[in-house]
This record gives C-alpha cells, sequence and structure tokens, in this order.
C-alpha cells in the first residue's frame, strides 16, 4: 500500500469539509443556516489581514484568521499543506501533468509583487485581497460556474426525461429529489463573470504544467502572508540543504527544493520528505538559530510594492455615474466605502440569496468593485423574511441581523416611470407591484382615478404610488412588473439608507400626507 | 288548462304560497356549505359532510388534487395562506374516501421553498402516506386552449388537469385590484407564464379560466380572513378571526358567500360578477342553498 502522510488526509478531509459546507450554503427550510463555507474565510489569515488594515480595526469575526497567522510563525505554511482546498485539488491533478519546467516570469519576486500592492491598498481602503485569495478563487468558480453548470445539466436532463415518458418519471421522482435537495443549486442562475471566474481557476490548474504547485510557490497571496511569517518563526526542517549522498527530496518535495537549500517560505509542511527519507534523516522542528537565505524583499520590491499598492488603491476609482444609479447592494450595506474595506469578494451571499437576486459587479462599482455584489432586481429580489446573505458574509461586510431589522434595511427606494406604468401609459389597471409588496402597511399604494380611457370609454382605474416612508427598496416590485424588459417601476440606489423608522407593520401615523386608501372599502 | 288560467292559479298561489314557492326554487340552486367552530378541522369535516362527504367527490382509487393557497412567505395566522388544518382535514377525508394519491401544490409568489414552510402546510401534511406536497416543476405546464373572451390560451398546470378530481382551498381575503381574492382567483396557482400581464383585465381573465377550469369542489378557508393590504397582510390588526368554513361545488356560489363575510355584497367583486354573467355559477344569495352546521 501507498505510504500516506497525515497531512494528505488532513487535506482530503479539509477538501470535503470545504465541499459540504459550499452544498449547505444554501436555505434548506430554517431561517438559520447552521454551517456554512464561510468558516473557511474567517480562519483565512489573508482575509483576516486585509479586512482589518482596509478597517483599521480589529474584527472579532476574523478572530481565527488571526490566529492561524500567528500559528504560521512557529507552524510555518501549515494551512497551504494541510488545508487549502485549492492546494488539494492541485495535488489530486497535478501527477496527470506532464511538467515542462518553472515558467521564468514567475521565478523571481513577482509573488511579493502581488501580495504587497494588495495589501497596501487595503491599507488605503481598498480591499481588493479576495480577488486573488485562493478559497475565494475557487468559491467563485464553484458558485458562479461549476454548480450552475451541475445544476443545468442534470435538470436539463431530468426535463427532457419528462418529455420523452411523461408522467411515469415520477417513479424516479425519490432518487432525483436527493440529488436535488443535496447536490444541486435550488434554480439554475445564469452569472456574469462566470466565464472569467472559469477562466482564473483553470489558469491556476494550467500552471500545474510548469511545475507542482505552481500557482501556490509563485503567486497565491494567502500563501506568500504566511511563508513572510514562517521564515521569521522558529520551524525548520534539518537537514536544510539537501544531503550529498542521496538528494531523493527533490523528487518528493512538491514546492522547495528545486535549489539546494530548503526554501522555508515555500515549504508547505506536507511532510513528503519525512515520509520518504531513506534514511529517516528529515526532521522538522523549532530551532533558535536560523539558516541564512539572503533578504526576502529587496527595497526595490518593498516600495515597488507600497507605490503598486498607491495606484491600485487610487487609480480605478472611476465609476460610471449612470451605473451608480442602480448600483444596489445587499440589505444592512449602508456605506459604500465601508462596505469596500470589508468585502472580499468570496461569492457566498450570491450563491446564498435566495432568490438568485445578487450578482458579481463587472465594472458597474469601478475597477476597484470587481466581484462584489450587487442586487438585480429585474433577475430577483430581496426576500422579506430572508436574512441568509448577512448570515454568510465572512466578514460583516454585509450585517448579519435579525429579521425584523433587515427588514427595515434600505436597500434603495422604489420610483415609478409613468411612461411605461400600464395605468399611467395605456389607462388601464395593473398593480401587480402594490400586490407584491411585502411591507404590511404597504409601501406601493394605489388611489382609484376616474379617466377616460384611450378607447373613449369612462373607467376607474388604479394609479399607484410609492410611500418613501416605507419603501425599503426590496425589489420585488421592479422582479414581478409585467412589463417585457425594463420595468416601469425601478429601485435606485440611495445616499441615505437609514433604516425605516417604525416597524413597518402598522397603519401610518395621523397627519401621514397619504391616506389609506383602502379604510373606506373595509368592513 | 288553457294558459290564461294556469297564469291565474300560479299568480294566485305565488300570493298564498309565497314562502313555499322559493324555498322550492332556491332549493333547485346550489348548496352552499357553510360550517362554523373553532375546531377547523371538524368544521371542515362538517361542512364536507353537508355536500354529501368526500365520497360524493372522491372515489377509490383516484388522484387528488387540493390546491391551497400557499402564495406568500406568511405565517399562517397572518391570514395570507390557507389554514394548514383545514387543508390537512382535506387530506385525510381524502385518503378516507380511498383516494390512491393526494397531491398538494401552489404556484408561489414568494420563494416557493419559504412558502411552504412558513404556510405550515409542508409540515401539516409531513409523513402522510400517499401525500405528495412538491413544488411545481415548469415542464408540467400544458397549453390550454381557453377560447376566453380575453385568453385565448394559458399555460396550466399538468397535474391539475390529470387529476381526477380537483379540490379548490382558497383562504378568503383582501386584494388591492379585485378587492378580494377567493376561490376563483386561487385557480390562478396553476397558471404559468406571466400570470401579472392579466391584472389589465382580470376579471373577464379569470372567469375565462375558471370557464375552462372546473374544481369539482371549492372549500374557502374563512377560519381568519385578511380583511386589508391584501392578498400579503403581514399585520396581524388587519386579521379577523371567523371560524368559518365554506364548501360548495359552486365556485361562484362560494365566493358569493364568502364576500358577505367582508361586508360586501357579490356584486361588488368583478371577478364574481363576470363568471356569474357567464353562467359559471349563482352569485345572487337568495338562489342558494346556504346550510349553516
Amino acid at each position: 500500500m501507498k505510504k500516506v502522510t497525515s497531512a494528505r488526509i488532513a487535506q482530503l478531509l479539509f477538501l470535503a469539509l470545504f465541499l459540504v459546507l459550499f452544498l449547505m450554503t444554501e436555505y434548506r427550510g430554517s431561517d438559520r443556516i447552521v454551517a456554512a463555507v464561510n468558516g473557511f474565510f474567517r480562519a483565512n489569515p489573508l482575509t483576516a489581514a486585509s479586512t482589518m488594515l482596509a478597517t483599521r480595526q480589529y474584527q472579532p469575526l476574523l478572530l481565527p484568521g488571526l490566529l492561524v497567522l500567528l500559528c504560521a510563525l512557529f507552524l510555518g505554511r501549515f494551512f497551504c499543506g494541510w488545508i487549502c482546498p485549492l492546494g488539494t485539488i492541485l495535488d489530486l491533478i497535478t501527477g496527470r501533468i506532464r511538467k515542462v519546467g518553472a515558467l521564468r516570469a514567475l521565478t523571481g519576486r513577482a509573488k511579493y509583487w502581488l501580495l504587497l500592492p494588495l495589501l497596501t491598498a487595503s491599507l488605503l481602503g481598498v480591499n481588493l485581497a479576495g480577488l486573488l485569495d485562493p478559497i475565494a478563487l475557487l468559491l467563485r468558480a464553484l458558485t458562479f460556474f461549476f454548480h450552475p453548470l451541475v445544476g443545468d445539466t442534470v435538470r436539463g436532463g431530468w426535463r427532457s426525461l419528462y418529455g420523452v415518458v411523461g408522467d411515469r418519471r415520477d417513479l424516479l421522482d425519490p432518487g432525483y429529489r436527493l440529488i436535488r435537495d443535496y447536490l444541486l443549486p435550488f434554480r439554475e442562475t445564469l452569472y456574469p463573470l462566470a466565464f472569467l471566474s472559469a477562466l482564473l481557476f483553470v489558469l491556476i490548474l494550467f500552471l500545474e504544467r510548469y511545475e507542482r504547485r505552481a500557482w501556490c510557490r509563485r503567486l497565491c497571496p494567502l500563501g506568500t502572508l504566511l511563508g513572510l511569517l514562517s521564515r521569521l518563526g522558529p520551524l525548520r526542517r534539518t537537514p536544510a540543504k539537501l544531503c550529498a549522498d542521496c538528494r531523493a527530496c527533490r523528487e518528493h518535495c512538491p514546492t522547495s527544493f528545486d535549489q539546494e537549500l530548503l526554501q522555508t517560505e515555500e515549504c508547505i509542511l506536507c511532510m513528503e520528505c519525512a515520509l520518504h527519507c531513506p534514511s529517516r534523516r528529515v526532521d522538522f522542528g523549532w530551532r533558535a538559530r536560523q539558516p541564512q537565505t539572503g533578504p526576502v524583499l529587496e527595497r526595490r520590491v518593498f516600495l515597488g510594492g507600497l507605490l503598486g499598492g498607491v495606484a491600485l488603491a487610487r487609480g480605478f476609482r472611476f465609476r460610471e455615474p449612470t451605473a451608480q444609479a442602480k448600483l444596489l447592494r445587499p440589505p444592512g450595506v449602508r456605506d459604500e466605502d465601508e462596505f469596500l474595506k470589508k468585502c472580499v469578494r468570496c461569492g457566498e451571499c450570491m450563491k446564498v440569496c435566495l432568490r438568485s437576486a445578487l450578482y458579481p459587479a463587472f465594472f458597474q462599482a469601478g475597477a476597484e468593485g470587481l466581484y462584489t455584489p450587487l442586487l438585480v432586481p429585474r433577475l430577483g429580489y430581496c426576500e422579506y423574511n430572508c436574512t441568509l446573505c448577512g448570515q454568510v458574509c465572512p466578514t460583516g461586510a454585509i450585517p448579519d441581523l435579525p429579521r425584523e431589522e433587515k427588514q427595515r434595511q434600505v436597500i434603495g427606494k422604489a420610483v415609478f416611470d409613468k411612461n411605461h406604468c400600464l395605468p399611467f401609459a395605456k389607462r388601464i389597471d395593473c398593480i401587480v407591484c402594490e400586490e407584491h409588496c411585502p411591507i404590511p402597511g404597504k409601501a406601493i399604494r394605489s388611489e382609484r382615478v376616474e379617466l377616460t380611457g384611450f378607447d373613449g370609454a369612462r373607467r376607474t382605474v388604479q394609479q399607484p404610488y410609492v410611500v418613501d416612508e416605507l419603501c425599503n427598496g426590496c425589489g420585488i416590485c421592479e422582479n414581478v412588473c409585467p412589463l417585457e424588459g425594463k420595468a416601469a417601476i425601478e429601485v435606485f440606489r440611495v445616499k441615505d439608507r437609514t433604516p425605516l423608522k417604525s416597524p413597518s407593520g402598522g397603519t401610518p401615523p395621523p397627519g401621514h400626507p397619504y391616506a389609506d386608501p383602502y379604510q373606506g372599502g373595509r368592513s | 288548462m288553457e294558459r290564461r288560467q294556469f297564469i291565474k292559479v300560479l299568480g294566485l298561489s305565488s300570493l298564498f304560497l309565497h314562502g313555499w314557492l322559493r324555498n322550492l326554487f332556491a332549493a333547485q340552486g346550489p348548496v352552499v356549505a357553510v360550517a362554523q367552530g373553532t375546531d377547523h378541522a371538524g368544521i371542515t369535516r362538517k361542512a364536507l359532510l353537508a355536500l354529501g362527504g368526500m365520497q360524493r367527490f372522491v372515489k377509490p382509487g383516484q388522484t387528488v388534487v387540493v390546491k391551497p393557497n400557499i402564495g406568500w412567505d406568511r405565517a399562517p395566522e397572518y391570514a395570507a395562506t390557507t389554514n394548514p388544518v383545514v387543508v390537512r382535514a382535506l387530506v385525510e377525508e381524502c385518503l378516507k374516501a380511498g383516494a390512491k394519491r393526494v397531491k398538494v401544490f401552489d404556484r408561489t409568489c414568494n420563494d416557493p421553498r419559504r412558502c411552504y414552510a412558513s404556510s405550515g402546510i409542508e409540515a401539516a401534511l409531513k409523513g402522510m402516506k400517499n401525500v405528495e406536497v412538491k413544488h411545481l416543476e415548469e415542464e408540467r405546464f400544458k397549453n390550454v386552449a381557453l377560447n376566453g373572451k380575453v385568453l385565448k390560451e394559458w399555460e396550466l398546470y399538468g397535474e391539475a388537469l390529470s387529476a381526477d378530481v380537483y379540490i379548490n382551498v382558497p383562504i378568503a381575503k383582501h386584494h388591492g385590484l379585485s378587492r378580494l381574492t377567493l376561490g376563483m382567483k386561487n385557480v390562478m396557482g396553476i397558471m404559468g407564464g406571466n400570470r401579472g400581464s392579466i391584472h389589465k383585465n382580470i376579471d373577464q381573465a379569470l372567469a375565462d379560466i375558471n370557464a375552462s377550469f372546473r374544481p369539482h369542489l371549492t372549500v374557502i378557508d374563512a377560519t381568519r380572513i385578511l380583511t386589508a393590504h391584501g392578498p400579503q397582510g403581514g399585520n396581524l390588526a388587519d386579521v379577523k378571526v371567523l371560524n368559518q368554513v365554506i364548501a360548495s361545488t359552486d365556485i361562484v356560489a362560494a365566493d358569493a358567500y364568502a364576500t358577505t363575510l367582508f361586508g360586501l355584497k357579490p356584486a361588488d367583486i368583478a371577478v364574481t360578477r363576470s363568471a356569474y354573467q357567464r353562467g359559471l355559477g349563482e352569485m345572487n344569495l337568495d338562489r342558494m342553498r346556504i346550510v349553516r352546521v
């Protein structure tokens, strides 16, 4: 039997855990989600570092990430070799990929040129680390591309089966239900950036062509951060060099033994060398005296990285003003700058969104807002009683609020377009928006207006209006507006997102400018 | 007897037998069973019994669809969805009558998972044998020729069309456009496509659907009714507890009676009026037999 390191067992367990948590990041009949994949981000040191730098504040939600960072001082890059699901996937497939030798462009200080600008940009208030965070990369590829693809394929097959066998398909229903309920996304959502997300992931796999764990060694900002710390720490392998009489480590080591000396900041503690050492010489331990391996960061790289960060944080701030009008953030997000500091673009809110209302931004929020979540009401609305996005957000960029409080959060305000709205433009009845408005006192109301229709007949038509004081911008009105394409009512972003005052139930206070149109018709 | 004489006799007898004649005519109208009581399962059964019991509708081995209103993500207390106790009682009666399979579903407005859960209907029917509580599957909608006044054709749900018995179980509540939503509007739950677009002509459109697709039995849940801010509600102050269940084979008659619970006349509701004018059922209260149990 092949010998297996405990690192490999841990890797497989964490990958399985990651996938299970990924599937659990979905509504399953309970208002609260028991466990979600956000645990991986809360324990992610890069997320913790970049978010705390950006907010310049301690974030209790990210304490596990800080602890992992601290552990890296003593345990090196154990995260990469024992936990990181992306690393595990690379380890699983790398055996099948023929190697052509390291890519020269990546062998230098490329990874520091990535990490430093990202961290500096964080310090300047733009948290971009999530764009290249390995776990976020993996999760986005799964959420936006692979999972919907699987769902679409299976469901498509199930549908066409109905075309062939009709109602006899019911015999297979129990089996299909199991697959559907536990493995498939609830609905097939097409995400923008699906292709880009898949491409980045495949690119990382492609890098395996050059050397094992090429991404982890040469680029990954999370690994680089842990590597920096591990150099400072006391954990060292003995012998530190390849032994003159054997040199077998060269073959076994996935990352750091293409030089004579072990590269501490690249060692992922996979323990393969220890397991396979024919003379059992290899030992990992804490040692006070460290072998010198040259400077990590030349001044050139350090200063360049800082400048790069400034450029990143300040160079991509342009925002198309017209796109801002429809830039709706998830419920509870009240300040755009604050949001950009905390959002790590992991995609979990979009994965969990009950009505598939959240989508990754491309350039709507400027280049700096790439992959941040946007509410697109025409595709899905914010479900009144749902609080899932806040529950899964690993950093609290979307706050986890109790239901009543979330219902009062203002996403935007609905506005009618009377040139399209049927009761105005065509003088006929509709009122689908009012019917769907979830606010108990109705933020969309209507008044009965007597008018002459375009056919010349006198008639009463119900013309809707919005009560701004009650509208939380959930977008269901825009979603259900029966017009094709553009809706006649749209939710627009507002600067002042102070939560609605009164708990939204009940009738408006006396002296309220809008009379309740129903009071006359009641029994 | 000559014609003249006959008319005379008829005219005279109407003077003496005024009440009796009216009763005779009323007896030929549809029966509307109205049961009252705080035991909501019990009154559902009583109302059914007044119509002859479930075995009148469901024969052994048949497939039954029980179609409540599960449209909104609201708890039953808010009277936006059909009372799960009423639904369960009906399902039990169907099974007792020998139904092979009972299917319960609705095309929801809010997220179906949340609606099925919050309405309490999924939980109420959980674990019952031969009972299916499923979300709708798009591929099961079938285009049906309605040849109506405003709707020529529409997609209706295949499982509703193929069922041997279809039982319509709406909740009586306020609605912003049609004033009330009752039995005839509840049939919208088996409509596919862009349902919002029929709102511009909702009374005629609903008459078109109901003329083509006719439930065998309509049971209106008026245990709680929503009197304002419908059809979703959300405020307990808008809910009135009436502890009533109304059952009839005549959907228009059931709707007409339920309208009175809101202090309105059947003719106030355009949907009822249109259906009556099309001959889909009776809306005059004095021409139906209201059986109170």
